[in-house]
Protein backbone atom coordinates (compact mmCIF):
# COMPACT_ATOMS: atom_id res chain seq x y z
CA UNK A 1 0.00 0.00 0.00
CA UNK A 2 2.93 2.62 0.86
CA UNK A 3 4.71 2.22 -1.95
CA UNK A 4 1.77 2.01 -4.47
CA UNK A 5 0.96 5.04 -2.72
CA UNK A 6 4.09 6.94 -3.59
CA UNK A 7 4.16 5.40 -7.24
CA UNK A 8 0.34 7.07 -7.55
CA UNK A 9 1.47 10.66 -6.03
CA UNK A 10 4.50 9.88 -8.62
CA UNK A 11 2.28 9.68 -11.74
CA UNK A 12 0.51 12.68 -10.39
CA UNK A 13 3.54 14.76 -10.11
CA UNK A 14 4.23 13.64 -13.52
CA UNK A 15 1.13 14.40 -14.91
CA UNK A 16 1.19 17.96 -13.42
CA UNK A 17 4.66 18.78 -14.55
CA UNK A 18 4.15 17.41 -17.83
CA UNK A 19 1.91 20.30 -19.04
CA UNK A 20 2.16 23.59 -18.57
CA UNK A 21 -0.42 25.09 -16.32
CA UNK A 22 1.03 24.74 -13.26
CA UNK A 23 3.70 27.32 -14.43
CA UNK A 24 0.58 29.89 -15.25
CA UNK A 25 -1.38 28.89 -12.29
CA UNK A 26 1.81 29.76 -10.05
CA UNK A 27 3.04 33.25 -12.11
CA UNK A 28 -0.62 34.39 -11.95
CA UNK A 29 -0.84 33.93 -8.19
CA UNK A 30 3.00 35.45 -7.93
CA UNK A 31 1.87 38.76 -9.78
CA UNK A 32 -1.34 38.67 -7.96
CA UNK A 33 -0.39 38.28 -4.51
CA UNK A 34 2.69 40.83 -5.51
CA UNK A 35 0.17 43.04 -6.33
CA UNK A 36 -1.91 42.65 -3.15
CA UNK A 37 1.48 43.58 -1.44
CA UNK A 38 2.47 46.39 -3.09
CA UNK A 39 -1.53 47.76 -3.17
CA UNK A 40 -1.70 47.51 0.69
CA UNK A 41 1.82 48.69 1.50
CA UNK A 42 1.49 52.17 -1.19
CA UNK A 43 -1.75 52.61 0.69
CA UNK A 44 -1.15 51.86 3.96
CA UNK A 45 -2.32 55.12 6.46
CA UNK A 46 -3.73 56.94 3.15
CA UNK A 47 -6.72 57.90 4.67
CA UNK A 48 -9.11 57.45 1.77
CA UNK A 49 -8.24 53.93 1.75
CA UNK A 50 -9.51 53.45 5.18
CA UNK A 51 -6.31 51.19 5.93
CA UNK A 52 -4.10 50.96 8.78
CA UNK A 53 -0.66 52.72 8.73
CA UNK A 54 2.55 51.69 8.26
CA UNK A 55 4.12 50.55 11.12
CA UNK A 56 0.86 49.72 13.28
CA UNK A 57 0.51 45.95 14.60
CA UNK A 58 -2.89 46.17 12.53
CA UNK A 59 -1.09 47.21 9.44
CA UNK A 60 1.15 44.14 9.60
CA UNK A 61 -1.26 41.62 10.83
CA UNK A 62 -3.31 42.39 7.54
CA UNK A 63 -0.06 42.43 5.26
CA UNK A 64 0.61 39.13 6.36
CA UNK A 65 -2.59 37.58 5.56
CA UNK A 66 -2.97 38.87 2.00
CA UNK A 67 -1.99 35.47 0.36
CA UNK A 68 -5.63 34.34 1.09
CA UNK A 69 -6.53 36.56 -1.74
CA UNK A 70 -4.92 33.73 -4.39
CA UNK A 71 -7.14 31.09 -2.46
CA UNK A 72 -8.68 31.23 -5.51
CA UNK A 73 -5.97 29.98 -7.56
CA UNK A 74 -5.45 27.00 -5.05
CA UNK A 75 -9.13 26.01 -5.99
CA UNK A 76 -8.08 26.29 -9.38
CA UNK A 77 -5.33 24.09 -8.89
CA UNK A 78 -7.03 21.21 -6.89
CA UNK A 79 -10.23 21.67 -9.46
CA UNK A 80 -8.12 21.08 -12.75
CA UNK A 81 -5.60 18.35 -11.51
CA UNK A 82 -8.85 16.28 -10.86
CA UNK A 83 -11.06 17.31 -14.08
CA UNK A 84 -8.57 17.08 -16.07
CA UNK A 85 -8.47 13.37 -15.82
CA UNK A 86 -12.51 13.66 -17.06
CA UNK A 87 -11.93 16.40 -19.44
CA UNK A 88 -9.49 14.46 -21.49
CA UNK A 89 -10.77 11.10 -20.54
CA UNK A 90 -7.85 10.04 -18.93
CA UNK A 91 -9.42 8.56 -16.27
CA UNK A 92 -9.85 5.46 -18.69
CA UNK A 93 -6.37 4.46 -18.50
CA UNK A 94 -5.95 6.07 -15.34
CA UNK A 95 -8.41 3.79 -13.47
CA UNK A 96 -6.97 1.09 -15.67
CA UNK A 97 -3.76 1.13 -13.94
CA UNK A 98 -5.20 1.52 -10.95
CA UNK A 99 -8.84 -0.05 -10.82
CA UNK A 100 -8.95 1.14 -6.78
CA UNK A 101 -10.33 4.29 -7.44
CA UNK A 102 -10.01 5.53 -3.92
CA UNK A 103 -6.28 5.12 -4.39
CA UNK A 104 -6.21 7.23 -7.18
CA UNK A 105 -7.76 10.07 -5.02
CA UNK A 106 -6.00 9.64 -2.31
CA UNK A 107 -2.57 9.46 -4.15
CA UNK A 108 -3.96 13.14 -5.76
CA UNK A 109 -4.95 14.55 -2.32
CA UNK A 110 -1.33 13.61 -1.18
CA UNK A 111 0.56 14.95 -4.66
CA UNK A 112 -1.79 18.27 -4.81
CA UNK A 113 -1.15 18.45 -0.74
CA UNK A 114 2.77 18.66 -1.04
CA UNK A 115 2.43 20.49 -4.50
CA UNK A 116 0.05 23.07 -2.50
CA UNK A 117 2.84 23.29 0.13
CA UNK A 118 5.31 24.45 -2.35
CA UNK A 119 2.81 27.11 -4.04
CA UNK A 120 2.14 28.09 -0.32
CA UNK A 121 5.80 28.64 0.23
CA UNK A 122 6.37 30.51 -3.13
CA UNK A 123 3.19 32.68 -2.87
CA UNK A 124 4.15 33.82 0.98
CA UNK A 125 7.65 34.42 -0.09
CA UNK A 126 6.43 36.94 -2.64
CA UNK A 127 4.09 38.64 -0.54
CA UNK A 128 7.00 38.90 2.56
CA UNK A 129 9.44 40.18 -0.09
CA UNK A 130 6.86 42.88 -1.47
CA UNK A 131 6.09 43.84 1.99
CA UNK A 132 9.68 43.64 3.44
CA UNK A 133 10.95 45.58 0.59
CA UNK A 134 8.43 48.30 -0.21
CA UNK A 135 7.78 48.98 3.24
CA UNK A 136 11.66 49.67 3.78
CA UNK A 137 11.33 52.09 0.89
CA UNK A 138 8.46 53.60 2.74
CA UNK A 139 10.13 54.02 6.05
CA UNK A 140 8.76 51.30 7.96
CA UNK A 141 9.26 47.16 6.97
CA UNK A 142 7.01 45.11 9.34
CA UNK A 143 8.82 43.51 11.61
CA UNK A 144 9.07 39.51 11.80
CA UNK A 145 7.94 38.40 15.31
CA UNK A 146 6.20 35.28 16.17
CA UNK A 147 2.39 36.97 16.03
CA UNK A 148 3.09 38.03 12.35
CA UNK A 149 4.70 34.89 10.87
CA UNK A 150 1.72 32.61 12.33
CA UNK A 151 -0.09 34.64 10.47
CA UNK A 152 1.71 34.45 7.36
CA UNK A 153 1.96 30.83 8.40
CA UNK A 154 -2.05 30.00 8.65
CA UNK A 155 -2.47 32.12 5.53
CA UNK A 156 -0.41 29.28 3.45
CA UNK A 157 -1.76 26.55 4.76
CA UNK A 158 -4.99 28.24 3.66
CA UNK A 159 -3.46 28.37 0.59
CA UNK A 160 -2.93 24.46 0.66
CA UNK A 161 -5.99 23.35 2.14
CA UNK A 162 -7.96 25.31 -1.08
CA UNK A 163 -5.84 22.91 -3.16
CA UNK A 164 -7.23 19.80 -1.45
CA UNK A 165 -10.80 21.50 -1.37
CA UNK A 166 -10.40 21.55 -5.16
CA UNK A 167 -9.62 18.22 -6.17
CA UNK A 168 -12.94 17.39 -3.88
CA UNK A 169 -14.80 19.36 -6.05
CA UNK A 170 -13.40 18.65 -8.65
CA UNK A 171 -14.15 14.71 -7.86
CA UNK A 172 -17.80 16.09 -7.19
CA UNK A 173 -18.51 17.80 -10.51
CA UNK A 174 -16.15 16.33 -12.63
CA UNK A 175 -17.19 19.19 -15.23
CA UNK A 176 -13.85 21.03 -15.55
CA UNK A 177 -15.81 24.67 -16.01
CA UNK A 178 -18.66 24.16 -13.81
CA UNK A 179 -16.67 23.35 -11.07
CA UNK A 180 -14.31 26.69 -11.57
CA UNK A 181 -17.49 28.24 -12.34
CA UNK A 182 -19.32 27.33 -9.06
CA UNK A 183 -15.93 28.18 -7.02
CA UNK A 184 -15.59 31.79 -8.31
CA UNK A 185 -19.35 32.11 -8.15
CA UNK A 186 -19.66 30.65 -4.31
CA UNK A 187 -16.21 32.56 -3.14
CA UNK A 188 -16.63 35.77 -4.93
CA UNK A 189 -20.52 36.11 -4.83
CA UNK A 190 -22.47 33.50 -2.17
CA UNK A 191 -20.02 34.24 0.83
CA UNK A 192 -19.85 37.96 0.50
CA UNK A 193 -23.46 38.13 0.38
CA UNK A 194 -24.12 35.55 3.36
CA UNK A 195 -21.21 37.43 5.50
CA UNK A 196 -23.31 40.87 4.72
CA UNK A 197 -27.31 39.24 5.07
CA UNK A 198 -27.49 40.13 9.19
CA UNK A 199 -30.12 37.49 9.12
CA UNK A 200 -26.78 34.64 7.83
CA UNK A 201 -24.10 36.75 9.36
CA UNK A 202 -24.34 33.97 11.70
CA UNK A 203 -23.44 31.26 10.52
CA UNK A 204 -20.54 32.61 8.33
CA UNK A 205 -18.16 31.90 10.70
CA UNK A 206 -18.73 28.23 9.69
CA UNK A 207 -18.82 28.56 6.45
CA UNK A 208 -15.08 28.06 4.81
CA UNK A 209 -15.15 31.77 4.21
CA UNK A 210 -15.40 32.27 7.26
CA UNK A 211 -12.69 29.46 9.02
CA UNK A 212 -10.51 31.04 6.67
CA UNK A 213 -11.05 34.80 8.06
CA UNK A 214 -10.92 33.05 11.64
CA UNK A 215 -7.79 31.80 10.62
CA UNK A 216 -5.64 34.99 9.74
CA UNK A 217 -8.33 37.55 11.98
CA UNK A 218 -7.41 40.72 10.30
CA UNK A 219 -10.69 42.92 9.68
CA UNK A 220 -13.21 43.35 13.00
CA UNK A 221 -15.94 41.63 11.28
CA UNK A 222 -18.76 39.47 11.84
CA UNK A 223 -17.79 36.80 15.85
CA UNK A 224 -15.36 34.38 14.37
CA UNK A 225 -13.71 31.24 15.50
CA UNK A 226 -10.81 31.33 17.16
CA UNK A 227 -8.02 30.53 15.34
CA UNK A 228 -7.65 27.15 15.19
CA UNK A 229 -10.92 26.04 15.49
CA UNK A 230 -11.01 28.06 12.13
CA UNK A 231 -8.08 25.73 10.49
CA UNK A 232 -9.53 22.44 11.67
CA UNK A 233 -12.95 23.79 10.55
CA UNK A 234 -11.36 24.24 7.19
CA UNK A 235 -9.38 21.42 7.23
CA UNK A 236 -12.88 19.58 7.85
CA UNK A 237 -13.88 21.34 4.44
CA UNK A 238 -10.94 19.90 2.77
CA UNK A 239 -11.31 16.49 3.61
CA UNK A 240 -15.14 16.14 3.29
CA UNK A 241 -15.36 17.44 -0.17
CA UNK A 242 -12.20 14.67 -0.70
CA UNK A 243 -14.34 12.13 0.44
CA UNK A 244 -17.33 13.19 -1.10
CA UNK A 245 -15.31 13.12 -3.79
CA UNK A 246 -13.61 9.62 -3.70
CA UNK A 247 -16.51 8.03 -2.80
CA UNK A 248 -18.81 9.47 -6.13
CA UNK A 249 -15.18 8.56 -8.03
CA UNK A 250 -15.31 4.98 -6.98
CA UNK A 251 -19.23 4.56 -7.34
CA UNK A 252 -19.31 6.42 -10.82
CA UNK A 253 -19.50 4.48 -14.36
CA UNK A 254 -16.81 5.44 -16.71
CA UNK A 255 -18.12 5.30 -19.59
CA UNK B 1 -4.22 -16.39 -19.91
CA UNK B 2 -7.99 -17.02 -20.89
CA UNK B 3 -10.81 -14.31 -20.23
CA UNK B 4 -14.17 -15.79 -19.66
CA UNK B 5 -17.10 -13.28 -19.59
CA UNK B 6 -20.49 -14.92 -17.38
CA UNK B 7 -23.86 -13.66 -17.79
CA UNK B 8 -22.80 -9.66 -18.07
CA UNK B 9 -26.52 -7.64 -17.54
CA UNK B 10 -26.07 -3.99 -18.10
CA UNK B 11 -28.79 -1.18 -18.64
CA UNK B 12 -28.78 2.52 -19.14
CA UNK B 13 -32.09 3.63 -18.14
CA UNK B 14 -34.46 1.76 -20.14
CA UNK B 15 -32.13 0.41 -22.40
CA UNK B 16 -30.89 -2.51 -22.06
CA UNK B 17 -27.70 -2.65 -23.89
CA UNK B 18 -25.95 -5.80 -22.73
CA UNK B 19 -28.29 -8.64 -22.33
CA UNK B 20 -27.06 -11.70 -20.14
CA UNK B 21 -23.47 -12.44 -22.37
CA UNK B 22 -21.28 -15.11 -21.98
CA UNK B 23 -18.61 -15.94 -24.02
CA UNK B 24 -14.84 -17.03 -23.60
CA UNK B 25 -11.61 -15.50 -25.43
CA UNK B 26 -8.63 -18.44 -25.43
CA UNK B 27 -4.95 -17.42 -25.40
CA UNK B 28 -2.68 -18.01 -28.78
CA UNK B 29 -5.70 -16.31 -30.89
CA UNK B 30 -6.99 -13.31 -32.12
CA UNK B 31 -10.59 -13.06 -31.22
CA UNK B 32 -12.58 -10.79 -32.87
CA UNK B 33 -15.61 -9.39 -31.00
CA UNK B 34 -18.09 -8.46 -33.97
CA UNK B 35 -21.33 -6.49 -33.79
CA UNK B 36 -22.92 -3.45 -35.70
CA UNK B 37 -22.34 0.34 -33.76
CA UNK B 38 -24.62 0.22 -30.77
CA UNK B 39 -24.78 -3.68 -29.87
CA UNK B 40 -23.30 -3.07 -26.50
CA UNK B 41 -19.40 -3.87 -27.26
CA UNK B 42 -18.12 -0.77 -25.95
CA UNK B 43 -19.67 -1.33 -22.77
CA UNK B 44 -19.48 -5.25 -22.28
CA UNK B 45 -15.47 -4.43 -22.73
CA UNK B 46 -15.59 -1.59 -19.92
CA UNK B 47 -17.33 -3.87 -17.72
CA UNK B 48 -15.15 -6.67 -18.37
CA UNK B 49 -12.17 -4.22 -16.92
CA UNK B 50 -14.38 -2.98 -14.18
CA UNK B 51 -14.51 0.94 -15.53
CA UNK B 52 -18.43 0.15 -15.47
CA UNK B 53 -20.10 -1.70 -13.05
CA UNK B 54 -22.43 -4.18 -14.45
CA UNK B 55 -25.98 -5.32 -12.92
CA UNK B 56 -25.63 -8.73 -12.63
CA UNK B 57 -22.43 -10.98 -14.40
CA UNK B 58 -18.60 -11.01 -13.68
CA UNK B 59 -15.56 -11.23 -16.00
CA UNK B 60 -12.58 -13.32 -15.19
CA UNK B 61 -9.16 -13.54 -16.29
CA UNK B 62 -7.29 -16.83 -15.44
CA UNK B 63 -10.45 -17.11 -12.61
CA UNK B 64 -9.55 -13.17 -11.47
CA UNK B 65 -11.48 -10.36 -12.03
CA UNK B 66 -9.58 -7.47 -13.26
CA UNK B 67 -10.01 -5.21 -9.95
CA UNK B 68 -8.26 -7.93 -8.14
CA UNK B 69 -5.57 -8.52 -10.44
CA UNK B 70 -2.33 -7.62 -8.78
CA UNK B 71 -1.02 -4.82 -11.12
CA UNK B 72 -3.08 -5.15 -13.71
CA UNK B 73 -1.45 -2.98 -16.59
CA UNK B 74 1.02 -5.91 -16.74
CA UNK B 75 -0.95 -8.77 -16.98
CA UNK B 76 -3.72 -6.99 -19.30
CA UNK B 77 -3.63 -4.17 -21.76
CA UNK B 78 -6.78 -2.22 -23.10
CA UNK B 79 -7.12 0.22 -25.60
CA UNK B 80 -10.61 1.60 -25.94
CA UNK B 81 -10.40 5.45 -26.95
CA UNK B 82 -7.58 7.57 -27.39
CA UNK B 83 -7.60 9.43 -24.05
CA UNK B 84 -4.40 11.63 -23.65
CA UNK B 85 -3.62 15.01 -22.43
CA UNK B 86 -3.49 17.07 -25.70
CA UNK B 87 -0.60 19.17 -23.97
CA UNK B 88 1.43 16.71 -22.83
CA UNK B 89 3.37 14.77 -25.15
CA UNK B 90 3.05 10.86 -25.76
CA UNK B 91 6.05 9.89 -24.06
CA UNK B 92 4.92 11.83 -21.20
CA UNK B 93 1.52 10.39 -21.26
CA UNK B 94 3.40 7.01 -20.73
CA UNK B 95 5.43 8.08 -18.31
CA UNK B 96 2.77 8.60 -16.09
CA UNK B 97 1.16 4.84 -16.11
CA UNK B 98 5.06 3.55 -16.10
CA UNK B 99 5.36 5.66 -12.74
CA UNK B 100 1.60 4.34 -11.39
CA UNK B 101 2.13 0.65 -11.93
CA UNK B 102 5.73 0.39 -10.87
CA UNK B 103 7.66 0.24 -14.53
CA UNK B 104 11.25 1.76 -15.44
CA UNK B 105 9.86 4.84 -17.10
CA UNK B 106 12.24 3.38 -20.33
CA UNK B 107 9.52 0.96 -20.90
CA UNK B 108 7.92 4.48 -22.42
CA UNK B 109 10.49 4.94 -25.48
CA UNK B 110 10.58 1.28 -25.53
CA UNK B 111 6.94 0.63 -26.37
CA UNK B 112 6.99 4.36 -28.79
CA UNK B 113 9.24 2.32 -30.92
CA UNK B 114 7.45 -1.18 -30.40
CA UNK B 115 4.54 0.72 -32.35
CA UNK B 116 6.40 3.05 -34.89
CA UNK B 117 5.90 6.28 -32.97
CA UNK B 118 9.46 6.88 -31.48
CA UNK B 119 10.29 9.96 -33.16
CA UNK B 120 7.02 11.67 -32.48
CA UNK B 121 7.07 10.80 -28.96
CA UNK B 122 8.11 14.02 -27.65
CA UNK B 123 5.78 16.02 -29.16
CA UNK B 124 2.04 17.19 -28.06
CA UNK B 125 -0.12 14.50 -28.09
CA UNK B 126 -2.82 16.55 -29.37
CA UNK B 127 -0.55 17.56 -32.78
CA UNK B 128 -1.08 13.52 -33.32
CA UNK B 129 -2.83 12.53 -36.76
CA UNK B 130 -5.79 10.02 -35.89
CA UNK B 131 -3.26 6.52 -36.74
CA UNK B 132 -0.62 8.14 -34.58
CA UNK B 133 -3.52 9.09 -31.16
CA UNK B 134 -4.22 5.15 -31.87
CA UNK B 135 -0.62 4.05 -31.75
CA UNK B 136 -0.37 5.60 -28.96
CA UNK B 137 -3.16 4.25 -27.23
CA UNK B 138 -1.80 1.09 -28.21
CA UNK B 139 1.61 1.97 -26.81
CA UNK B 140 0.01 2.34 -23.59
CA UNK B 141 -1.54 -1.18 -23.62
CA UNK B 142 1.96 -3.00 -24.07
CA UNK B 143 3.60 -1.06 -21.47
CA UNK B 144 2.94 -3.75 -18.86
CA UNK B 145 3.97 -6.77 -21.73
CA UNK B 146 1.13 -7.83 -20.74
CA UNK B 147 -0.36 -11.57 -21.47
CA UNK B 148 -3.91 -10.21 -22.96
CA UNK B 149 -4.99 -7.40 -24.99
CA UNK B 150 -8.07 -6.06 -25.16
CA UNK B 151 -8.80 -3.37 -28.12
CA UNK B 152 -11.83 -1.62 -28.66
CA UNK B 153 -12.48 -0.45 -32.80
CA UNK B 154 -8.45 -0.10 -32.66
CA UNK B 155 -8.49 0.29 -36.90
CA UNK B 156 -10.45 3.39 -36.57
CA UNK B 157 -8.54 6.49 -37.89
CA UNK B 158 -5.86 4.43 -39.46
CA UNK B 159 -4.44 3.93 -42.99
CA UNK B 160 -4.39 1.57 -44.80
CA UNK B 161 -0.85 0.68 -44.18
CA UNK B 162 -1.57 1.15 -40.59
CA UNK B 163 -4.48 -1.06 -40.69
CA UNK B 164 -2.49 -3.42 -42.42
CA UNK B 165 0.74 -3.27 -39.84
CA UNK B 166 -1.53 -3.50 -37.22
CA UNK B 167 -3.36 -7.01 -38.45
CA UNK B 168 0.58 -8.44 -38.97
CA UNK B 169 0.78 -7.16 -35.29
CA UNK B 170 -1.80 -8.78 -33.34
CA UNK B 171 -1.30 -11.82 -35.29
CA UNK B 172 2.07 -11.78 -34.33
CA UNK B 173 1.53 -11.28 -30.68
CA UNK B 174 -1.22 -14.15 -30.78
CA UNK B 175 0.45 -16.35 -32.94
CA UNK B 176 3.75 -16.38 -31.92
CA UNK B 177 3.78 -14.64 -28.57
CA UNK B 178 1.12 -16.85 -27.03
CA UNK B 179 -0.90 -13.84 -25.98
CA UNK B 180 -4.74 -13.61 -25.51
CA UNK B 181 -6.10 -11.07 -27.93
CA UNK B 182 -9.97 -9.63 -28.30
CA UNK B 183 -10.42 -7.13 -30.92
CA UNK B 184 -13.73 -5.20 -31.54
CA UNK B 185 -15.01 -3.77 -34.74
CA UNK B 186 -18.30 -3.24 -36.53
CA UNK B 187 -16.50 -4.40 -39.55
CA UNK B 188 -16.45 -8.24 -40.70
CA UNK B 189 -13.99 -7.30 -43.59
CA UNK B 190 -11.37 -5.71 -40.70
CA UNK B 191 -11.38 -8.66 -38.79
CA UNK B 192 -11.84 -11.29 -41.22
CA UNK B 193 -8.43 -11.50 -42.26
CA UNK B 194 -6.92 -11.52 -38.41
CA UNK B 195 -9.58 -13.25 -36.02
CA UNK B 196 -9.16 -16.92 -35.55
CA UNK B 197 -12.66 -16.87 -33.92
CA UNK B 198 -15.33 -14.56 -33.53
CA UNK B 199 -17.70 -13.61 -30.81
CA UNK B 200 -21.00 -11.90 -32.68
CA UNK B 201 -23.30 -10.03 -30.29
CA UNK B 202 -26.48 -7.61 -31.80
CA UNK B 203 -28.89 -5.89 -29.35
CA UNK B 204 -26.49 -6.42 -26.21
CA UNK B 205 -26.76 -10.89 -26.75
CA UNK B 206 -24.69 -13.24 -27.72
CA UNK B 207 -25.90 -14.50 -31.18
CA UNK B 208 -22.64 -17.01 -32.62
CA UNK B 209 -19.42 -17.52 -31.42
CA UNK B 210 -17.03 -20.05 -32.86
CA UNK B 211 -14.17 -19.97 -35.16
CA UNK B 212 -14.04 -18.28 -38.20
CA UNK B 213 -13.51 -21.49 -40.30
CA UNK B 214 -16.64 -22.91 -38.77
CA UNK B 215 -18.54 -19.80 -39.86
CA UNK B 216 -17.44 -19.69 -43.10
CA UNK B 217 -18.38 -23.40 -43.70
CA UNK B 218 -21.55 -22.53 -42.45
CA UNK B 219 -21.91 -20.00 -44.60
CA UNK B 220 -21.99 -21.97 -48.03
CA UNK B 221 -23.36 -19.98 -50.93
CA UNK B 222 -24.92 -17.43 -48.88
CA UNK B 223 -22.57 -14.30 -51.01
CA UNK B 224 -24.17 -12.35 -54.07
CA UNK B 225 -22.54 -12.12 -57.47
CA UNK B 226 -22.50 -9.55 -60.17
CA UNK B 227 -22.33 -10.57 -63.41
CA UNK B 228 -22.70 -8.21 -65.92
CA UNK B 229 -23.83 -9.46 -69.62
CA UNK B 230 -25.31 -7.94 -73.08
CA UNK B 231 -27.72 -10.58 -72.91
CA UNK B 232 -28.96 -9.48 -69.63
CA UNK B 233 -32.44 -11.02 -70.19
CA UNK B 234 -31.28 -14.49 -71.64
CA UNK B 235 -28.99 -14.96 -68.59
CA UNK B 236 -31.34 -14.08 -65.86
CA UNK B 237 -34.35 -16.49 -67.76
CA UNK B 238 -31.08 -19.26 -67.40
CA UNK B 239 -30.03 -18.60 -63.99
CA UNK B 240 -34.28 -18.41 -62.62
CA UNK B 241 -35.07 -21.73 -64.12
CA UNK B 242 -33.11 -23.23 -61.80
CA UNK B 243 -34.57 -21.38 -59.08
CA UNK B 244 -31.68 -19.10 -58.08
CA UNK B 245 -32.72 -15.67 -56.69
CA UNK B 246 -31.83 -12.85 -59.48
CA UNK B 247 -32.28 -9.22 -59.42
CA UNK B 248 -31.64 -6.31 -61.57
CA UNK B 249 -28.42 -3.93 -60.33
CA UNK B 250 -29.22 -0.36 -59.71
CA UNK B 251 -26.06 0.61 -61.24
CA UNK B 252 -26.16 -0.85 -65.06
CA UNK B 253 -29.04 -2.00 -67.22
CA UNK B 254 -26.83 -4.93 -68.59
CA UNK B 255 -25.81 -6.18 -64.92
CA UNK B 256 -27.43 -8.94 -62.34
CA UNK B 257 -27.18 -9.24 -58.82
CA UNK B 258 -27.72 -13.05 -57.89
CA UNK B 259 -27.54 -14.95 -54.62
CA UNK B 260 -27.62 -18.69 -53.96
CA UNK B 261 -24.99 -19.52 -56.34
CA UNK B 262 -21.23 -19.80 -57.25
CA UNK B 263 -19.37 -17.35 -59.36
CA UNK B 264 -18.05 -20.85 -61.36
CA UNK B 265 -21.90 -21.86 -61.18
CA UNK B 266 -22.87 -19.00 -63.13
CA UNK B 267 -20.01 -18.79 -65.34
CA UNK B 268 -20.58 -22.59 -66.41
CA UNK B 269 -24.33 -22.35 -67.03
CA UNK B 270 -23.75 -19.17 -69.54
CA UNK B 271 -21.14 -21.12 -71.04
CA UNK B 272 -23.21 -23.75 -71.82
CA UNK B 273 -25.99 -21.61 -72.94
CA UNK B 274 -23.60 -19.59 -75.17
CA UNK B 275 -24.48 -16.37 -73.44
CA UNK B 276 -21.81 -13.90 -73.66
CA UNK B 277 -20.17 -12.35 -69.90
CA UNK B 278 -18.55 -8.81 -69.59
CA UNK B 279 -18.16 -9.28 -66.26
CA UNK B 280 -18.28 -12.02 -63.20
CA UNK B 281 -17.66 -11.38 -59.57
CA UNK B 282 -18.05 -11.99 -55.57
CA UNK B 283 -19.67 -9.25 -54.94
CA UNK B 284 -20.11 -10.29 -50.99
CA UNK B 285 -18.80 -13.11 -49.05
CA UNK B 286 -20.85 -15.72 -47.82
CA UNK B 287 -19.33 -14.86 -44.38
CA UNK B 288 -20.65 -11.11 -44.80
CA UNK B 289 -24.21 -12.19 -46.01
CA UNK B 290 -24.03 -14.32 -42.61
CA UNK B 291 -22.32 -11.59 -40.73
CA UNK B 292 -25.30 -9.29 -41.79
CA UNK B 293 -27.99 -11.65 -41.74
CA UNK B 294 -27.10 -12.22 -38.12
CA UNK B 295 -26.77 -9.08 -36.85
CA UNK B 296 -29.62 -7.51 -39.09
CA UNK B 297 -32.08 -5.39 -37.50
CA UNK B 298 -30.39 -5.44 -34.20
CA UNK B 299 -28.61 -1.90 -34.00
CA UNK B 300 -29.67 0.29 -31.52
CA UNK B 301 -30.25 3.22 -33.71
CA UNK B 302 -30.77 1.36 -37.39
CA UNK B 303 -31.11 3.32 -40.31
CA UNK B 304 -34.14 3.01 -43.24
CA UNK B 305 -33.39 0.69 -45.29
CA UNK B 306 -32.09 1.47 -48.58
CA UNK B 307 -34.70 0.45 -50.54
CA UNK B 308 -37.48 2.17 -48.83
CA UNK B 309 -35.36 5.40 -49.78
CA UNK B 310 -34.82 5.02 -53.20
CA UNK B 311 -38.01 3.39 -54.51
CA UNK B 312 -39.28 7.48 -54.24
CA UNK B 313 -37.30 8.57 -56.44
CA UNK B 314 -37.08 6.22 -59.22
Amino acid sequence: MGTVLVRLVRAEWTKLFSTRVWIGLLLGACVLSGAFAALFTGFAGNPDSGLPALGTPEYERLAFSLPTNVIVISVVLGVIGMTQEYRHRTATPTFLATPQRGRVVLGKLLAYAVVGVGFAVVVCAVTLLVVLLYGNARGSAPSLNGENLEVLANAGLALVIYVVIGIGLGALLKNQVGAIVAALVYLFVVEPLLRSIPATAGAYKWLPGGALEAMTATFEGPDLLGQWQGAALLLGYGLLAALLGTLLAVRRDVV
Amino acid sequence: MRVEVNGLTKTFGTVRAVDDLSFTVEPGQVTGFLGPNGAGKTTTLRMALGLITPDTGTTTFNGTPYPALPEPMRQVGAVLETAFHPARSGRDHLRVYCRATGLPVERADAVLDQVGLGPAGRRRAGGYSLGMRQRLGLATALLGDPSVLVLDEPANGLDPEGIQWLRGFLRHLAHDQGRTVLVSSHLLAEVEQTADRVVIVGAGRLVRQGSLAELRSGAGDAGSVLVRSPQVAQLAELLRSTGTTVSATDSAADGLTVTGISTDEVGRRAFGAGIELHELRAHTSGLEEVYFRLTAGQEQYAAGRTDDVTQGAS
